[in-house]
């Protein structure tokens, strides 16, 4: 068991060609952590970097208390998995599970022993006799985690090891391994493209972006602190099964009250009222450029707080529905053509076209500067100092 | 496959007849592809004496293997098929490890200088065959290899084509099988000898067929390499045979066949590895 | 990457340095050594241990030598037979292409049905073929009588009958096996088969058709000899009118199939149809198939006149008019000095009859007049074919050539060979895989949008075969020029004018003198061919496979 620390790890190809900077890290000792972004944004990287398998060519990577920047990856007391489970094709799953323990030279008995059990946990005691082409993509998928775990390493690396499989078995997959976590506690690293996946599995999950042309850390944080406090306007549309609406607009203050606007002045598309709390905040940015952001759940038919019609809501033309099950999608234009899309609670009888008023959460707004990247004007630092506190006191 | 869908039916009359006139080509063609052989085998089963009539003929009067009685009391050719399966086996042998070990270290490790070292085994692809003869007669005579196994052997054990060829074998190996040994623990030569040479056997067996063939087969070297009787591979041996015993067809047809068996015999077994090795060999010319 | 990049090298060195070494020993140091070489006059004759003499830079000299200097005349004359024999290599690409296209388009009967049907055919060949030898092989009144055949005369009638039973038979049953061989092996029967001569090219492969090639009792020509007597009986009987009324009638209708294609081709171009590139292919095709049409008839024409027939067909040189009256002395009764006398009289040129009146015109010889036949007509029918007289001049008629002892034909022959040896070798391979590459869907949607067989070759195979055809044209032209040497070193020793470039640099390297700068010469003008080939194609072809 131990802890992974990156300090300022940077890596150039070809001494030109940057691939991440300024990535630094601390992954806890059994912590599940995962690096989730974009393609091309370093994640896969970062990892090979802690794996050994990429040399880093600024910063330091530790593994425990022991810089590992020029150890060879066999002696770094890790495992990996890799996104096409590199199985060697022309060894049994037994023998691929053993390889590397017969490299490390253990007893012959130590080694079926270990074997036997990881299969066990796994459920593939069946599958030993046989090559890795006679199964099936989800039992590859168990052998590869088999060969991670058999080796008893202190550090777990997940590279996109979920990615070939299809939709279904990802998801139960999914569950498998964050059990498995659970009862192993081996410090993890895991990459992923997908945001569902990161939600879901990671203890803290790190986006990273490559946005502005160098692969770097956007936000490290639990699942739902990033989600609910997305530190710019990246972060906040790259998390959540559906995406964020922005709408481009300006803070107006009108009747001591911060609102935002956007379309023309005599008739504006939108027009809300910022919540009281933040008003001291936004002040110094009336007349600004901004940028609003509304998750598609944060609108609905009714009103959830304290909303009031003249203050929170929204008109617009409905265009599409489109039933979910216990939601349903709403995609319509507002005033100036502007499209929106809204989740709300389904129900029979909502209206296939026509004018429709939604009403917005506005504690769950965000407000972001102009532009991909624009950081949080509500939360700039992320989530609350307290809230991070009680979040990671039950993690 | 019993029914044709409408798209590959024929429409005219013409058409219908196509198939039908297709496979009769392609048999009259098998034919002549069979026959000289036959004919082969039947002179070699032929006395002396008739084998200017065996065309009116069309077979002898009387099958007699004397022929190849002959083959073996007028020259030592249990002789020369040694040194031709020694020579070619060597050559194989050795080209098979030599060039296994290059491509390794051509497709599975980044090295300063890689790629352009590697150009200049492709350059000398391109460069012809004859431009190679004289110089590498000197180079030969230079290291005291004339009329010596060693200089049948030593110079074909390295193919700059091999090379090539199993480089792009290799290069179709995931590389994350090699990842996957190295934080199993396994060091380069475990990871070629474990992983990689077990996966690329497939083109491991297209070079060695390759190379047996072309070796066994080859005529230029040792015809101007050696001059010794005992050192004789099949190929001058036969011709050797034939400027002596011309006039006795059928011993010449009888040893013909015996040193075109082993290479029938190779195909036959490894059929499908020849055919994918040729095409492997054409992906990137 | 794992591990520095100076430990990286290290260990890539280590697992290269085996083939590395060999490969700056044998290849990459040979090449620029080879280049010094073609610059000095080495020769090992002149210049080895046991003198003192030095090797001396010499520039250019050698290629000059050779270029337009005193070898010059050798070189392009050898250069000539290089390329004449290449001849084969665009003749066996397109019959590569062709074997593909047959193997792979289904030809072999599929249904169990016609699978039967074809069997039935195939075993009724085989029956009646057999039956037809057991009833030729039968007891007739000849069992008895020593065969009268040329070179037979140990065997009976009847043996010569029962080998010839057996040779139609072993014949049909070849024919037999290919047939269920292609049946029920299919594709990868026709594929081996064809593979067959490639595999096996070498010294044995030239040895065979050495054999084959012989001008008597040679494979070829005993084929060869029947059709060709019977084109010429055919020739020989009909009138001269009808074979120049076939050729114009010939010419006249491909002109009118040309006109009509180029005007049809035309027209699409013109309305910006596709489709006319493929008319106007259709157009050349039919162009040189009625060209060669005409070239045939013309030279059917000329048949009769250069056939000896009737008074030069027979006639007989001095040997052999000798070789009949000493045949003739053999029989009992006649006066040895009687033959003599009238033999000598006979001279060059004598025709059959005039040979047979003047010895009928001897009473004795007269009596014997069936032994006087004999001896005549026996003699005859070895002029005719050949069997006497050395060279094909002497013959008449319609004769199958010496092959590889005629410098005219020696290089068709060796044509004739390569192409039957390339034809089913690496190139249909390639093909084979190049076809079975080609997306069905482009055939389909061909298919639906009313493109026939043809067309479907011209605008869907060929195009995606392009890059294969590329491939193979670059690798048969750099093999092209380099070869030559096995089969004229086995089969002709360099002899009836097939020696080629690399035979010359045999020639100069490793006998004679052993002239290795000028040989090194040769090599880097080879090299030069080579290169500038290559660059054509490159040129050419890449432009082919772009469209």
């Amino acid at each position: 068991m131990a802890q992974v620390t990156l300090r300022d790890v940077k890596k150039v190809y070809d001494g030109k060609v940057v691939a991440v900077r300024d990535v630094n890290l601390t992954i806890g000792d059994g912590e599940f952590l995962v690096l989730v972004g974009p393609s091309g944004c370093g994640k896969s990287t970062t990892l090979r970097m802690i794996a050994g398998l990429e040399a880093i060519t600024e910063g330091t990577i530790s593994i425990g208390d022991r810089v590992v920047n020029d150890v060879h990856p066999k002696d770094r007391d890790i495992a990996m998995v890799f996104q096409n489970y590199a199985l060697y094709p022309h060894m049994s799953v037994e023998k691929n599970m053993a390889f590397g323990l017969q490299l490390r030279r253990l007893p012959r008995e130590e080694i079926k022993r270990r074997v036997t059990e990881t299969a066990g946990l796994l459920g593939i005691g069946e599958l030993l006799n046989r090559r890795p082409k006679q199964l099936s993509g989800g039992q590859r998928q168990r052998v590869a985690l088999g060969r991670a775990i058999v080796r008893d390493a202190s550090v777990f690396l997940f590279d996109e090891p979920l990615s070939n499989l299809d939709a279904k078995l990802r998801v139960t997959t999914r569950t498998e391994i964050k059990k498995l976590h659970k009862r192993l506690r081996t410090t993890t690293v895991y990459v992923t493209h997908d945001q569902e996946e990161a939600m879901t599995l990671g203890d803290r999950i790190v986006v990273m972006s490559a946005g502005r042309g160098v692969g770097v850390i956007e936000q490290v944080d639990t699942p739902l602190n990033v989600y609910r406090y997305p530190k710019n306007r990246f972060v906040g549309a790259f998390l959540g099964r559906t995406p964020m609406n922005f709408f481009d607009g300006r803070l107006v203050e009108a009747e001591g009250e911060v609102w935002f606007v956007a379309g023309p002045e005599d008739a504006p598309s939108i027009r809300l009222a910022m919540l009281p709390k933040h008003t001291e905040a936004l002040r110094g940015r009336v007349g600004a450029e901004v940028t609003l952001g509304l998750r598609p759940s944060s609108l609905s038919e009714h009103p959830m707080g304290k909303e009031t019609a003249a203050h929170s809501t929204i008109r617009s033309q409905v265009q599409v529905v489109e039933p979910l099950g216990k939601n349903i999608d709403v995609s319509c234009e507002l005033l100036d053509g502007s499209p929106m899309l809204a989740r709300i609670d389904a129900r029979h009888d909502f209206p296939t076209s026509g004018e429709v008023k939604f009403y917005v959460d506005m504690e769950h707004v965000h407000l972001f500067e102009p532009g991909e990247f624009g950081a949080s004007l509500l939360h700039p630092e992320g989530a609350p100092q307290n809230e991070t506190a009680t979040l990671a006191s039950d993690a | 496959m019993s029914d044709r869908s409408p798209i590959e039916s024929a429409t005219g009359p013409l058409a219908k007849l196509a198939r039908p006139l297709t496979f009769v080509a392609l048999v009259l063609l098998g034919i002549s592809f069979v026959v000289p052989f036959v004919w082969q085998v039947l002179i070699s089963l032929s006395d002396r004496s008739e084998v200017d009539r065996l065309t009116e003929t069309g077979f002898p009067s009387r099958i007699s293997l004397d022929a190849y009685v002959r083959v073996f009391d007028q020259v030592p050719f249990a002789k020369y098929f040694f040194n031709s399966f020694f020579v070619a086996g060597w050559v194989t042998l050795l080209q098979v490890i030599t060039c296994s070990m290059a491509a390794y270290a051509f497709s599975r490790i980044q090295w300063p200088g890689r790629d352009k070292v590697f150009l200049l085994y492709l350059g000398t692809l391109m460069v012809p065959g004859v431009v190679l003869m004289v110089p590498n007669f000197v180079v030969i005579l230079g290291l005291g290899m004339f009329d010596d196994y060693t200089g049948l052997i030593i110079p074909a054990a390295f193919s700059a084509y091999g090379t090539f060829l199993l480089r792009q074998f290799m290069l179709t190996i995931p590389s994350s099988l090699d990842e996957a040994a190295a934080i199993d623990g396994a060091g380069h030569w475990r990871i070629f000898t474990q992983v990689i040479l077990p996966l690329a056997r497939p083109g491991l067996i297209v070079l060695a067929i390759f190379a047996f063939l072309f070796n066994y087969n080859s005529f230029f070297w040792p015809l101007i390499l050696t001059q010794s009787e005992n050192l004789r591979v099949l190929p001058v041996g036969l011709l050797q045979f034939n400027t002596t015993y011309g006039s006795d067809v059928p011993a010449i047809m009888a040893a013909a066949l015996m040193a075109m068996i082993p290479p029938i015999m190779l195909f036959l077994l490894l059929q499908k590895y020849l055919v994918k090795g040729i095409q492997l060999g054409a992906v990137k010319g | 990457m794992i591990g520095s990049g100076r430990k990286r090298l290290l260990i890539a060195l280590a697992f290269l340095l085996p083939n590395l070494i060999g490969f700056l020993l044998f290849t990459a140091g040979p090449v620029v050594f080879s280049l010094y070489m073609s610059l000095t006059d080495w020769q090992l004759t002149k210049h080895n241990q046991y003198s003192t003499e030095s090797v001396k830079f010499i520039g250019f000299e050698n290629y000059a030598r050779l270029l337009w200097g005193d070898e010059s005349h050798l070189f392009w004359d050898y250069f000539y037979n290089t390329v004449f024999l290449m001849i084969a290599i665009p003749v066996s690409i397109a019959g590569s292409l062709l074997l593909a296209v047959w193997i792979n388009s289904k030809a072999t009967p599929q249904k169990p049905k016609s699978k039967m049907k074809w069997g039935m055919i195939g075993l009724a060949c085989s029956v009646a073929a057999c039956l037809g030898a057991w009833v030729l092989a039968s007891p007739s009144a000849a069992q008895d009588v020593m065969s009268t055949r040329s070179g037979m005369t140990d065997l009976t009638e009847y043996q010569v009958q029962a080998m010839q039973r057996n040779g139609l038979v072993l014949f049909v049953g070849i024919v037999g096996a290919v047939i269920t061989a292609g049946l029920f092996v299919g594709q990868m029967f026709f594929r081996a088969a064809f593979y067959l001569p490639t595999l096996l090219a070498g010294v044995a492969m030239f040895l065979l058709w050495k054999t084959l090639y012989r001008p008597r009792g040679g494979l070829i020509n005993s084929v060869l000899d029947p059709i060709l007597g019977g084109i010429e009986r055919v020739v020989v009987n009909t009138p001269a009118v009808i074979w120049y009324g076939t050729g114009i009638l010939l010419a006249l209708a491909t002109l009118a199939f040309i006109g009509r294609s180029m005007m049809a081709g035309l027209s699409r171009y013109k309305a910006k149809e596709t489709g006319g590139f493929a008319l106007f292919g259709r157009a050349f095709i039919l162009a040189t198939v009625g060209i060669s049409a005409l070239g045939m008839s013309l030279v059917l024409v000329q048949l009769p006149e250069k056939s000896l027939l009737p008074s030069g067909y027979e006639s007989f040189d001095q040997a052999t008019i000798l070789a009949i009256g000493d045949e003739l002395k053999g029989v009992e009764g006649v006066d040895a000095a009687e033959v003599d006398l009238i033999v000598n009289a006979l001279g060059e040129g004598a025709s059959r009859a005039d040979t047979l009146s003047a010895l009928l015109s001897d009473p004795v010889l007269a009596q014997n007049r069936a032994s006087v036949l004999e001896a005549v007509d026996q003699r005859s029918e070895r002029v005719r074919r050949g069997l006497t007289a050395g060279h094909e001049t002497e013959r008449g008629g319609l004769q199958p050539p010496d092959w590889l002892l005629s410098s005219r034909w020696a290089k068709p022959a060796l044509v004739m060979m390569g192409i039957w040896l390339a034809i089913g070798g690496g190139n249909m391979l390639l093909y084979l895989a190049g076809l079975s590459n080609i997306p069905q869907s482009l055939y389909e949607a061909a298919a639906i949008d009313g493109a026939t067989g043809w067309q479907r070759f011209i605008n869907v195979t060929w195009p995606q075969l392009a890059p294969t055809t590329f491939f193979i044209v670059i690798m048969s032209t750099i093999g092209g020029l380099q070869g030559g040497f096995e089969q004229a070193l086995v089969m002709t020793e360099g002899k009836a004018d097939t020696i080629v470039l690399t035979y010359y640099l045999y020639n100069l390297a490793f006998t004679d003198d052993f002239q290795l700068g000028l040989a090194s010469a040769v090599a880097w003008v080879m090299f030069a061919m080579i290169f500038a080939m290559t660059a054509f194609n490159f040129r050419f072809g890449s432009r082919l496979t772009n469209e």
